[in-house]
């Protein structure tokens, strides 16, 4: 509770903080295993298209061919190495999940923001929208969207975004609500700082870390949704991705598993990836989180 | 000394022993020195008073007594604990178990509205620790019984109550009644008024009283108020950083106090006293 | 208690009305021509074109149009599906049955699933009992259900060939009685197994989050201070207690369940309010996709009302405040 009694926020230190809040997440099991996983994915992803034996359009000559030396994965039913898919599917999955957490930290964030720091009809208002994009199931305001707009991979991205973002914006504004009230931003507001001085060098560095442990399960989440629009054949065509792999390996599950083990397996990586890190994260920022009971004597 | 020695019925065994206890906890990788190496008694229907300020170990102290502490941050818990005369601290759950359910000790805590369930009517809570010899008593009854005892008037109508429904005062009644239910022969009490208004603790500390006087009933109460150590304790323990620096009769700590820890905590609540005092 | 549901049913209610808005809205600002947006990819000939124009009043103000639309919803139409020649609310109203069905077997074992795990997981003393424990959950949260349907379906329907790999068995069944109920059973055995794993996991995370913070209060000390065993505490003060966020989160998923499983229904082909929505997507059957998502929301709330009632009956404290 000590941060309870510091007048002013501890502004210097940011950065040793985050320096350390990164040796500490290094420091604990899940998170050092999360971000192991999660910096293979992103090297993946990135050397896909010097790695990859084939590339996305070539065909092989044989279509349908089990796991072998030759195929690692084997291939699918037009002949593509389904191991250099997964390889190109990173770049998809990867950047759908990057793209749509941030779009929604960004949404979410800035919503939750002016929510959080005015209080009365501001709040009210913001508070209902927020509840009624919540009140649709997530799955099926992104269909929606894509139903009535298409599925080019921007759209995708804001598509994903606009399911997840309230979590975001509920989450962004309880942080403000318990720090509005907190010492140093009185002290702030007494000292006669300017309002957007006050959101953006006394609020949100402090606010910054559940935010970010928030943003990696979006991740998460938002890779599961285009895995699912991918699974549903909603996906932009143009780009490979690991759901649609499975969309198109759903007519072959009696004759080639292969079509749909590795393409899934790939997406459970990523999205265990992103939760160990937010749990590695969580560890650090909110010790308490963590079990220290044992149990039930 | 043989462990069968000392027997229940024995006259000059008293009921609660503990000796050389030490307490080491393990609080974010640094090692607390909690309680370190106490020897503390509490004979049959007899007042204690623990004294001493927060963070001198006392809490520790009593849970550790009373086996109620969260296991895993514990580093070090030894030395030799026993209720009349069998070793509470090697005892097996279920033996320990029966010695709470029955003729054992029971406890009261500090904040009543956080050791009773928000969710169950007080009269469950109450019937839940009564203990299995009813004497043909129908649980009900002797839930109602307790509540009166307890100084309710309305005892029916407490019972159905929900904690959150009843004042401060109220809910430790409460959590003495459900105390009570075991029939204990020791009563821990760990800051039982700090957390009641002024006007309060009084009460319940004359209900604490009598029901120690009536039942026949030791109290181990632990307190950083000597205040409440005046009114009820026959003898008292200063304790200061994990240890005890003074073991008095309750007379002779105000009187004489030997310790200058001991002498400064008398001095600085003669005045509080003086001003109870003339309230009284 | 009455005043309390009433009160929560009154907020509910705006939140429908806005809903119909924004999804006529959505529908008009789809580009191209209004009329082919609401019918689909389906050959308008001129008289059908004129009868649409006629009950969506194309021609008047966009504010009539909406106020037309909620009118419409709010008497049962949802329009006509062009590309299954049947009105929407037909569509729905034979498909909602089947998804209930599934989500409300689903949930039967995932609730429990989940809360067992757990209870388990919060309060054993063995840390490896915990380990074991938290690690399935999050690989079995990781694992799309899609795919674990997949999995499913290759291994127990194709390798072994124990259950259907897809559908919901024959309309008319010869079966009666118990061999009825045997073979439902066989037809959603699978996609129950991997609803109850998937949702039974994610539940046993929150209620093992819950379980331990429970174990942190008070009146767990008291019950241990009563001498109380385990079971008894385990029983009387933690499950209630503990279930309390579970309700929450399980409430809105059973809700979102009810409004259609979609990619569950997908990978089995189970024809509910999912599968509906999923193919009126692909044939741009708008008026149906609307339907089933008002229709959907229309659940969540209906099943937050239930929950705010559960919570409620759960937490005397809430029952007071009012």
């Amino acid at each position: 509770m000590s941060e309870l009694t510091k007048p002013v926020a501890p502004r210097t230190t940011v950065l040793g903080r985050w320096r350390r809040t990164l040796g500490n997440l290094m420091g604990t099991r899940h998170g050092a295993i999360g971000a192991i996983i999660l910096l293979m994915l992103a090297a993946v992803a990135i050397s896909a298209p010097v790695v990859a034996p084939y590339t996305p359009l070539q065909q092989t000559s044989v279509s349908l061919a089990p796991p072998s030396s030759e195929f690692l994965f084997g291939t699918d039913n037009i002949g593509r190495d389904v191991f250099s898919l997964i390889l190109y599917g990173a770049q998809s999955s990867l950047l759908v999940g990057l793209g749509a957490a941030l779009a929604a930290l960004l949404v979410g964030g800035t919503i939750g923001i002016l929510a959080g720091y005015f209080r009365g009809p501001v709040e009210a208002v913001l508070m209902r929208v927020i509840e009624l994009f919540q009140t649709l199931p997530v799955i099926m305001l992104v269909l929606c969207a894509v139903a009535l707009f298409g599925s080019s991979f921007s759209l995708l991205i804001a598509a994903v975004a606009l399911a997840i973002w309230p979590m975001e914006a509920r989450l962004v504004y309880g942080q403000y609500i318990k720090l509005r009230e907190r010492e140093f931003i009185a002290a702030a507001r007494v000292a006669d700082l300017s309002t957007t001085h006050i959101i953006f060098r006394e609020i949100l560095p402090n606010a910054a870390q559940p935010v970010i442990v928030q943003v990696a399960l979006d991740a998460s989440i938002a890779i599961l949704i285009e895995a699912g629009l991918g699974f549903l054949g909603l996906s932009d065509p143009s780009m490979v991705s690991w759901g649609q792999l499975l969309f198109v390996a759903q007519d072959y599950m009696d004759t080639a598993w292969w079509m749909s083990v590795f393409p899934g397996a790939a997406i459970c990586l990523a999205v265990i990836g992103l939760n160990l890190f937010a749990d590695g994260l969580n560890e650090v920022v909110d010790p308490r989180s963590t079990r220290g009971m044992g149990g039930l004597q | 000394m043989s462990d069968l020695a000392v027997s229940d019925g024995a006259p000059d065994a008293p009921l609660l022993e503990v000796k050389d206890l030490k307490v080491h906890l393990r609080v974010a990788d640094r090692l607390v020195r909690a309680v370190d190496g106490v020897d503390f008694k509490v004979d049959t229907a007899e007042c204690v008073g623990v004294v001493g300020e927060s963070g001198s170990g006392k809490s520790t102290l009593i849970r550790a007594i009373s086996r109620l502490m969260p296991n895993l941050q514990v580093d070090e818990l030894s030395g030799e604990l026993r209720f009349e005369g069998r070793d509470i601290l090697r005892m097996a759950d279920r033996e320990l178990r029966t010695l709470r359910r029955s003729r054992g000790f029971a406890m009261i805590f500090q904040d009543p509205l956080g050791y009773l369930n928000p969710t169950q009517r007080v009269g469950r809570q109450i019937a839940e620790a009564l203990s299995p010899d009813g004497r043909g008593r129908s649980e009900h009854r002797r839930v109602l019984d307790l509540l009166d005892e307890v100084g309710f008037a309305d005892p029916g109508a407490i019972a159905r109550r929900y904690p959150h429904e009843l004042s401060g005062g109220m809910r430790q009644r409460v959590m003495i009644a459900i105390a009570l239910a075991s029939d204990p022969k020791l009563l821990f009490a760990d800051e039982p008024t700090t957390a009641l208004d002024a006007t309060v603790q009084l009460q319940v500390l004359e209900t604490l009283y009598r029901l120690h006087k009536e039942r026949n009933m030791a109290v181990a109460i632990i307190t950083h108020d000597l205040g409440v150590v005046a009114e009820l304790c026959d003898r008292v323990y200063v304790m200061q950083a994990g240890k005890f620096v003074e073991n008095a009769t309750a007379v002779d700590l105000f009187e004489r106090p030997q310790h200058p820890y001991s002498a400064r905590l008398v001095e600085l609540s003669a005045h509080r006293l003086d001003f109870r005092g003339m309230q009284q | 208690m009455l005043r309390f549901i009433l009160q929560r049913a009154l907020y509910a209610l705006p939140l429908i009305f806005v809903i119909i808005v924004v999804m006529f809205t959505l529908l008009h600002l789809i580009p191209g021509d209004p009329v082919q947006s609401l019918v689909g990819d389906y050959p308008v000939p001129p008289a059908y074109r004129a009868v649409i124009e006629e009950k969506y009043r194309l021609n008047d103000p966009f504010v009539v149009q909406v106020g037309n639309y909620v009118v419409a919803v709010l008497h049962g139409d949802f329009g006509f599906s062009y590309q299954n020649q049947r009105p929407v609310l037909d569509l729905i109203l034979e498909r909602a049955p089947r998804t209930i069905l599934l989500a409300s077997v689903g949930f039967a074992f995932a609730i429990p699933l989940g809360m067992a795990i757990g209870v388990v997981a919060g309060t054993t003393r063995n840390p490896g009992t915990d380990k074991f424990w938290t690690t399935s959950a999050l690989i079995a949260y990781a694992i799309p259900t899609f795919w674990l349907g997949q999995l499913l379906v290759m291994l127990f329907a194709l390798r072994f060939g124990w259950f259907p790999t897809q559908g919901i068995g024959p309309l008319i069944s010869r079966a009666h009685g118990f061999d009825w109920l045997l073979e439902k059973a066989r037809y959603l055995a699978l996609p129950v197994l991997a609803f109850a794993i998937h949702e039974g996991m994610r539940f046993a995370r929150i209620m093992r989050a819950s379980v331990i913070d429970t174990l942190s209060q008070g009146y767990i000390v008291t019950a241990r201070a009563k001498g109380l065993s385990r079971g008894q505490i385990i029983r009387n003060h933690i499950l209630r207690n503990s279930s309390l966020p579970l309700v929450t989160i399980a409430g809105y998923s059973f809700g979102s369940a009810l409004g259609g499983a979609v990619l569950l229904e997908t990978v089995f082909t189970w024809p509910g309010l999912g599968l509906l929505m999923v193919d009126s997507i692909r044939l741009r059957d708008n008026l149906t996709v609307i339907g089933v998502v008002i229709f959907s929301a229309l659940a969540v709330i209906v099943m937050n009302l239930i929950v705010d009632i559960l919570y409620a009956l759960l937490d005397p404290r809430i029952r007071t405040a009012g």
